[in-house]
């Protein structure tokens, strides 16, 4: 059983252990914003690398990867994709393993 | 012209000047002792190894995201630098060139090696985006160091237009 999180409509925070069909965890909380995973600017990778790589993780096509690059060359970072706190931390491990700087954040 | 051409099944042809083959075949061992160093005051070490949270009320998730990902990560990069070295050793002589096949691994290998020499380099020279590379003093005690940068980048350039199409 997984505790659900915080049952709004009771003045007191309440847990309640929920059974689920599959063993799943998940960040749940009354302002549910996803996480967001930020690509930053270096002088050293190339732009047509950053486009390359970006196409290939996230199945973007050439015109948006190549808009993300060049924001993230001209603006000095761009927000690549978002969701969960672990499919955000998967998107950074990727990014880090075909050398961009990439970190997470979750919107305040 | 490029060294890289496209073949049937995914697979890249490349062409190279036996001098550059010398300095493909020099980087797995220079990367390898990067890659293993572990000193994380080093910025090169920090650059191949980012963080993933900036906040630092993260501190203990950062700690568990590297714990988890730091192994894949060193070990995907020590199997490419196996495959980039294994490739080159296929090498044949085609007029002055060496020429080697690449299966697609092995062409993701090159192109992850090539830019993590080119992190490397980059950061121990403190490269800047504006830096004029056709404007260095040959006595510069880095221009060596500067020729390789530039090259590598040529070279990964050339790759990743051939990967693109």
């Amino acid at each position: 059983m997984i505790p659900a999180g915080v049952v709004s409509g009771s003045s007191a925070p309440v847990e309640v252990p929920v059974e689920v069909g599959e063993p799943e965890t998940f960040d749940v909380t009354l302002s549910d914003k996803p996480w967001i995973v930020i690509v930053w600017n270096d002088p050293v990778n190339l732009i047509v690398y950053v486009c390359y790589v970006l196409q290939k993780l996230f199945g973007y096509g050439r015109t948006k990867a190549m808009r993300l690059t060049m924001q993230v060359h001209n603006e000095g970072k761009a927000v690549v994709s978002s969701g969960t706190r672990e499919k955000a931390e998967a998107d950074v491990s990727r990014l880090h393993a075909h050398g961009l700087w990439a970190t997470m954040e979750h919107p305040s | 012209m490029s060294r890289f051409k496209r073949l049937r099944g995914g697979r890249l042809q490349a062409t190279l000047d036996p001098a550059e083959v010398d300095l493909l075949r020099a980087l797995p061992k220079e990367l390898r002792g990067l890659y293993e160093a572990d000193d994380e005051d080093d910025p090169v070490h920090e650059r191949l190894f980012p963080r993933a949270y900036l906040d630092p009320t993260q501190e203990e998730a950062e700690a568990e995201w590297q714990a988890l990902v730091h192994p894949e990560l060193l070990r995907e990069r020590m199997d490419a630098l196996e495959l980039i070295a294994t490739s080159l050793e296929r090498g044949t002589e085609h007029r002055s060139k060496i020429r080697v096949e690449l299966s697609e691994d092995e062409s993701q290998a090159w192109l992850g090696v090539l830019n993590d020499a080119r992190l490397a380099l980059g950061t121990r020279l403190g490269v800047a985006e504006d830096t004029d590379y056709t404007r260095l003093d040959p006595e510069d005690p880095d221009a060596a160091t500067y020729a390789a940068y530039v090259w590598l980048t040529e070279l990964q350039g050339d790759l990743v237009e051939t990967l693109m199409g």
